[in-house]
């Protein structure tokens, strides 16, 4: 299975907050709650990535871990990808 | 052997054209042989023969409408035999080998396979094969008087029958015409159902059946061509109906009559409504009228009583239909097990998106569903099929869902179909 880079599911985590009419700031240790970027918005990007990729992501696999800030988003599908 | 009323109505296939009589080739029956057959005469006689020597109890997998029509004849003038008739497509080997077991003789064409169960068979009796709430086929029981539901005085037609052959619906159509003189009917085989309109010209086709979905297809896939049939009566049915598709049609055939009738398999033909409004009114609930259907609404779901259900079933049947009373009018909006989408922890309903999604002026058609999700389970996904020389962006209409539903009921995934799916049983179940 081919996988997306981190910066390019960085570029489309900033599209499903631009669609919220929010922006993503520079800094990966940003907080999520302080940019308003919620349950469903992560739900969005995992589905984004999961078409992007033309494939099921399993996400039964990643261990569930607190996700509280830009950079573990995009480690936490960095963990879906390669489960 | 006695011919029912509609002996002399044409029927039109793809393999046959004549009337129903036409389709005995016994002179003691029909006084004729072959009578008004196109070339394929010669095939029919053959196939009537084997079919007058059949054995009762008999599943008929059907190949085409000519097979299936000639099996409701033999089951209508014999009298006495017991007959379930379905698409040999809808059919696979172990649900075969089930009905043998049930006792029915499965018949293919020229072939019959015995039944592996002996038992007598039960006069007059057909059975349906409905996907039953669990997807497993189940057998619902009737006879040609309970499907036959259209009585009194109508006026002469030619019906357009889409509908999946054994399907409750499309033996709606097809007591109509066995049994109302002046009711012919053209049948509409699947790999027709891309040509239909063309076929109904040529037919002269005035009077059409079909669901929502098969009637927005038709006018977003050939609406120049629809828009030239002579139709008088217009009827949906099969799926949840709304304005939109109703205004439509009615744009476009000012003059019919249009028509939603609510039925299944288990309750029969239940509610007619000619007004062109969605849904039917809501004094309708609870009402007591002799002869007719009761219906109720027990915790938004419709619940049906009815002189016409099948067999067996439950005095009140619960139809699984979910409702809502809206300025008067009892809409059905969708299956209960279908329609609740949890998106983490909240309930969004697939109906109410649709319907939203529907009053896009750019959307044609539209299909919601839940789609697995990490943390929150699921969230609502959606398809549309956009109106022709319309555009949209998925953004747009998810701007347009976001002004009017609950965050969690606006679709976060949306594609954009350049075809309106339609299955064998005219329905959208993506």
């Amino acid at each position: 299975m081919s996988t997306l880079s981190r910066d390019q599911v960085r570029t489309m985590m900033g599209e499903v907050l631009t669609a919220q009419g929010k922006q993503l700031p520079a800094d990966d240790t940003t907080r999520l709650d302080s940019i308003g970027f919620r349950s469903l918005d992560f739900s969005e990007l995992a589905l984004r990535v999961e078409d992007e990729l033309d494939t099921e992501l399993n996400f039964d696999a990643p261990e569930l871990r607190s996700i509280e800030t830009v950079s573990d988003v995009l480690d936490f599908i960095d963990q879906l990808q390669s489960a | 052997m006695t011919l029912p009323a509609g002996a002399g109505n044409r029927i039109v296939t793809a393999t046959y054209a004549g009337t129903w009589a036409g389709l005995i080739v016994d002179p003691a029956v029909t006084g004729a042989v072959g009578s008004d057959t196109d070339a394929t005469g010669a095939a029919a006689a053959s196939d009537a023969e084997v079919g007058a020597s059949a054995p009762s109890p008999a599943a008929y997998l059907v190949q085409d409408n000519t097979e299936a029509a000639r099996a409701v004849l033999l089951h209508a003038t014999a009298g006495d035999r017991e007959t379930l008739v379905v698409a040999a497509s809808r059919i696979d080997d172990e649900r075969a080998t089930q009905l043998r077991a049930d006792g029915f003789a499965v018949v293919r064409g020229d072939e019959v396979e015995a039944a592996t169960t002996s038992r007598p068979a039960d006069p007059g009796r057909i059975w349906l094969l409905t996907s039953g709430s669990t997807g497993r086929p189940k057998q619902v029981a009737h006879t040609l008087d309970s499907l036959t539901t259209v009585g009194g005085s109508q006026p002469s037609r030619v019906w357009l029958c889409p509908y999946a052959t054994g399907a409750y619906a499309w033996w709606q159509v097809v007591t109509m015409s066995l049994a109302m003189p002046g009711q012919d009917v053209v049948f509409v085989e699947p790999s027709q159902l891309d040509s239909w309109p063309a076929l109904a010209l040529k037919h002269g086709v005035t009077a059409a059946s079909g669901t929502p979905t098969f009637w927005r297809q038709a006018l977003w896939r050939a609406g120049d061509v629809v828009a030239q049939l002579p139709l008088e009566q217009i009827t949906l049915g099969g799926e949840p109906v709304d304005q939109a598709i109703l205004d439509r049609l009615r744009e476009v055939f000012p003059t019919a009559r249009i028509s939603w009738i609510y039925a299944s398999s288990e309750a029969g033909a239940a509610i007619v409504v000619h007004d062109g409004l969605a849904g039917f009114p809501e004094a309708w609930l609870g009402r007591e009228t002799p002869g007719r259907p009761a219906l109720s609404v027990v915790d938004g779901e419709l619940v049906i009583a009815s002189p016409k259900a099948a067999e067996g079933m439950a005095e009140g049947i619960r139809t699984g239909d979910r409702v809502d009373i809206v300025d008067g009018r009892v809409l059905i909006t969708g299956r209960l097990a279908s329609d609740e989408i949890n998106v983490g922890g909240s309930k969004a309903s697939a109906a109410k998106v649709r319907a939203v999604l529907l009053d896009h002026p750019a959307v044609a058609w539209a299909a919601v569903r839940g789609r697995r999700a990490p943390l929150v389970g699921q969230v609502v996904a959606g398809e549309v099929v956009l109106v022709p020389g319309e555009t949209t962006t998925d953004a747009d209409l998810i701007a347009w869902c976001a002004e009017r539903l609950p965050d969690y009921s606006v679709p976060r995934r949306l594609r954009v179909l350049t075809e309106i799916p339609i299955k064998e049983t005219l329905k959208s179940d993506v």
